[in-house]
Parts: structure tokens; sequence; C-alpha cells
């Protein structure tokens, strides 16, 4: 299958100083890619890198084989969201406004709120669980609520591609497993999902192939669990991991212990 | 009811409470003006058919020399600067932001004590608040350079930025008032405190060209606004030319707050007081906060001014000084709740 979103040999920098070094990986239509890696490791550059918020100061990133570059502003935002967990409308703001808001790069600055518009932000608030909570205001929410209304405004887009920066970091157990339930969804209808991921046990059972990032650039890349049971991915987070195999679960239990 | 409901209502409450305030603002004072005379008057200068006696002589000379153009100087002030508070609390992303921060203040300081200086307040009409304008634009000419001297800045580098450059130009303006005779000191002094004392039917055109237009213009960037109070990269995800439309809204709040402060000096916390106060209830999106703020804000400087000015038999307070002993304790009181809620 061709790939929907593709990096090659992407390096950015942040400042004068190289955040990632020569980063290449591809996502077809309706795959979960994970991206793991330590602190500082370049996962969340990256991640705005292919989103376009950062330039690649060499390599490209291409969206249905196209340059980032050569997508108007409007039209990108249209194929591509990026929800992270640190953006946060104003408290006053009402749930359904926020997700609203999402339709922006299909109404642009003066288009009107049409029929199909409405029913985008339905959906989204209804896939998301949030649909309740649409004349709530945003200061009134828990974390995981608002971050389930981030996720709905990137889901009002009706992007082909989904970026997410942690998108699981404010999270309960619940709000998490309804989180990753929704990026399910969303792939089954052809979305492509990737990911940063801090839980790693949760990547290994949530996504088709996890890369890992370490010192910005890609030290393993694989079957999730291939990559959990890596020396590269141990010696990246500098813990020992062992996977214990649980009868019944095509998952193994994983257990990670501090290095001596 | 239901919040668009109470949100009609808040707008249609203001939308009456203008008028209101206009009305007693222009009746009251050193001398009153019947109510129904005035009525008679403003009908039959519009060519309308009128009950009851217009205001003749010297009522009828307060009615259209001094009190209309003050009012409505009143109005379009506070009007404008609650819309550019508004507007930069999306940008900035904070509820305390106003025109102080892109250095408008400081600017037009300079400019007016600038123009009192050289003696040319004395001698060409309209010379103070243009020099006042002009010292505004200025020093958001200069904060923008300065912050772009490294490439395009993060808003707290504009923000640091602006006050630096307030303070520079604050410490010019301490210099030039030493230096500037006596008897011109007080001609500036009373700008700088604020205040809308014989100001005439120019200084109405040049504000009402400058704040309606730049107003007109902020209310269409409403969606783009609420866009950019989500965050820098949450805006540029979603499409918005983040950079270009920041930079629009300055280059507009600027020339709004410019051109008030250019008439009537400085009149603090009323960018900040109209939108605070307005924000929980018609919600914050720009389409709804932007026209409510006009409204509050307009309302609020006219019957500051009519308070200023009826307080006492004596003195006239200075507009600027009243809003800020109204402002100020509300904003504290605003800030300890919201503190308290934390």
């Amino acid at each position: 299958m061709t790939a929907v979103l593709e990096a090659r040999d992407v390096h950015v920098s942040r400042g004068r100083a190289a955040v990632v070094h020569g980063v290449s990986l591809s996502l077809a239509p309706g795959e979960a890619l994970a991206l793991i890696g330590p602190n500082a490791a370049g996962k969340s550059t990256l991640l705005r890198a292919l989103a376009g918020l950062l330039r690649a100061a060499q390599g490209q990133v291409l969206v249905d084989a196209r340059p980032l570059s050569a997508w108007p502003r409007g039209a990108l935002a249209r194929a591509l969201a990026l929800v992270t967990s640190e953006d946060e409308g104003p408290g006053t703001l009402a749930v359904e406004d926020r997700v609203a808001l999402g339709r922006y790069p299909h109404r642009g600055p003066f288009g009107p709120l049409l029929e199909e518009d409405r029913a985008a932000i339905r959906r989204a608030l209804e896939r998301t669980g949030i649909a309740p909570l649409a004349r709530r205001r945003l200061g009134t929410l828990s974390a995981g609520e608002r971050q389930l209304a981030t996720l709905a405004r990137g889901l009002a887009q009706e992007p082909r591609v989904l970026l997410l920066d942690e998108p699981a970091a404010h999270l309960d157990i619940g709000h998490q497993l309804r989180l990753f339930r929704v990026l399910d969804e969303a792939r089954a209808r052809g979305v492509a999902v990737l990911a940063v991921v801090h839980d790693l046990p949760r990547a290994a059972a949530w996504a088709d192939r996890i890369v890992l990032l370490a010192g910005g650039r890609i030290a393993a890349e694989g079957a999730p669990d291939a990559v959990l049971a890596s020396e590269e991915c141990a010696r990246a987070f500098d813990v020992a991991i062992r996977g214990h195999a649980v009868p019944g679960s095509p998952h193994p239990l994983y257990r990670f212990e501090e290095r001596p | 009811m239901t919040e668009a409901a109470r949100r009609r209502l808040v707008l249609l409450l203001l939308l009456a409470a203008l008028p209101v305030t206009l009305a007693a603002g222009v009746a009251l004072g050193s001398v009153h003006l019947p109510i129904g005379a005035v009525a008679a008057s403003l009908a039959r200068a519009a060519g309308l058919p009128s009950w009851g006696a217009p205001l003749d002589g010297p009522s009828a000379a307060i009615l259209w020399s001094v009190r209309l153009p003050r009012v409505l100087l009143a109005a379009l002030v506070g009007g404008g600067l609650a819309v550019v508070g508004t507007t930069l609390q999306s940008v900035f992303r904070n509820p305390m932001a106003d025109s102080g921060l892109l250095g408008v203040g400081a600017g037009a300081a300079l400019g007016a004590v600038l123009a009192v200086r050289m003696g040319w307040a004395a001698q060409v009409f309209l010379a103070l608040p243009l020099a006042a304008f002009a010292g505004a634009m200025a020093a958001i000419v200069v904060v923008y350079v300065l912050a772009h001297a490294g490439g395009r800045p993060s808003l707290q580098g504009l923000l640091l930025t602006g006050i630096a450059v307030s303070a520079l130009a604050s410490a010019g303006t301490s210099v030039l008032l030493v230096a500037t005779e006596e008897f011109r000191v007080k001609t500036v002094l009373f700008w700088l405190a604020g205040g809308l004392e014989e100001r005439s039917w120019a200084h109405v055109q040049l504000a009402a060209a400058f704040i309606l237009a730049g107003v007109a213009l902020l209310a269409l960037l409403s969606r783009p606004l609420d866009v950019l109070s989500l965050g820098q990269d949450e805006a540029a995800s979603l499409g918005l030319p983040v950079h270009a439309t920041r930079l629009t809204v300055f280059a507009l709040a600027a020339l709004v707050a410019g051109a008030a402060t250019a008439v009537a000096g400085s009149v603090p916390f009323v960018g900040l007081m109209a939108p605070h106060a307005l924000r929980p209830r018609v919600g914050p999106l720009a389409r709804h906060l932007i026209p409510a703020s006009f409204l509050g804000g307009a309302a609020l400087v006219v019957l500051a001014d009519l308070a200023a000015r009826t307080i006492s038999d004596r003195l006239d307070l200075p507009l600027g000084s009243f809003t800020a002993f109204v402002g100020a304790p509300y904003f504290l009181l605003a800030l300890r709740a919201s503190e308290g809620r934390t």
C-alpha cells in the first residue's frame, strides 16, 4: 500500500541545536505507528516536523507523495491533524465551540457553518464520548475530558493522517482505554495514526509498528514486541526489559528494572 | 435559560445601555440639559420630526460643541480600548493583556510630550493628538523591528521587548518633561492623566476614523482570533498563518489604541475590565465578545467620564485616574476570585 505520510532523511533543528538527525519512516492508511523513546530523544520535534510546524533543515516530509512545502496550508490541515497535550483553549470556551474550530481548515475565516460541518462536529463529539459535555466550558472539565475535547477537534478536521503527541499523558486508565479505542476506530476508517506514546506496554499493545527514537535517530523499528525486546530499546531507556508470556494474550507482560 | 439566550439577552442589554448612558452623559453635568429638548435638537438636526422645543442659546452651544463631542469621544475611546483588550487577550492567551504591552501608551506619551516641549501643541491644531498617535505607531514599529532582529519572536519575546521599549520611551518622556517650561507642563500632565476636556469635533473625527475602521477589521478577524486563542501549534496545525495573523492583529490593535490614547490620553483598565466582565457572560468567541466589549467599554467610559466630571463641584477628576480608581480594585478582586478558584 502506498504511504500517506513519508519522511525521507529528515533533519530538524531547534534554534541552533540539531535535534533530529536523518529520520526516514512511512505510514500507510489505517496503520498505527507508535513513536517511543526516552526524554529529549526528539519525538515531539519530529512530530512537529511531520505536521509541517517545523521545517526540516534537510530531507523531506511528503503527504500523499507531495512535499509539505508544496501543500497550501488549508489543504494540508484538511489532510493532516495534530493533537498535542499542551494546547488548550480559553477556560470559558464551550467544548462544542472548541471542537467546531477543527472545521477551520474547511471553512476558512469567513465560510458559513454548513450541514457537513455540523455533522463532522457531532460525529467527533460522539466518537470521543464527550457529546454530553458539549455545552460545558473547558475550565470545568477534568484534564482527561479536556484531552478528549482536543482529540475531538482533531477528528472534526476529518484528516487522513492523525499525529498525536502523548495523547494519554494526563489520562486515567478509563480515559486511556477510551482514547486508544477512538484511535482504533479512526484507523478502521482508513485514517493513518502516528502517536508518541510514553507507556511502552500500551504502545506495544496498540500499535502495528513501533519506531524507537534515541538521540534524534531511529534506533529500532518494527513489530512492537520485537522492538521492546531489542537491546537497542533497553539501551535507549537504560533499563532492563523482560517480557513474560501470558497464556491467552497476544502480548507479553513487560517488567522494567533499572540497570545496575 | 440556555447559553445562547443568555448571550442574546446580555447583548441586547448592552445595546440598550449605550444610548441610555450617552443620553445621561449629554444631559448631566455642571449645566443640566433637559433630555426632551436634547432629543428635539438632535431630531431637528437630523431632519426628523420632533416633539417639544429644541435647545437654544447657550444650552444649544453646550450640547453641540461641548457635550456631544465629549460623550461620543468617550464612547469611541472606551469601545476601542475594550476591543483592543479583547483581541490582545486572545492572541497572548492571557486575560491580563492590553495595549500597554505593545508600547502604545508609552510611545503616545513620548509623542505628546515632544509636541508640547517643541511648542507644536500650542501652534498647530491637533498637533498633540497627532504627535501622540505618531509616537504610538513609532513605538510599535520599534517593538516589531527589535523583536524580529533575531528571527520570528515568541510571544514572550515580543512581550519583553514591549516592556523594554515602554521603559525606554517613559525615560525619554521624563527627560523631556524635566526640560519643558513650567507653563507648558500642565498641558501635558492633563493629557497624561487621561481626559476629554475641551475636545472638539475634529478629535471625534480623528478617533472615529481609526477606531471604527480598526474595530470593524478586528471583528472580521473573529474566527482567526478564536483559532489563535488555542495556541500557536494548534493554530498553525489548523492551517492559520499564525505569524501574519498576529502581525495584522497587532497592527490593528495599535491603530485603535493609538487613536484612543491620542485623543484621550491614558485611560487605563478599560481594556481589562470590559472583556473580563463580559467573557463569562457571552463566552470567549470573538464574534460575540468583540461587539459586547465594544458596547460595554463604550458605556463604561461614558459613565466614567460623567462621574469624573460631576463627582466634585470644585475639581474635574482626570478620567484616567477615575478608571484606575475603579479598575484597580476591580482587577484585584477579580484576581483574588480567580486565585480562590484554583
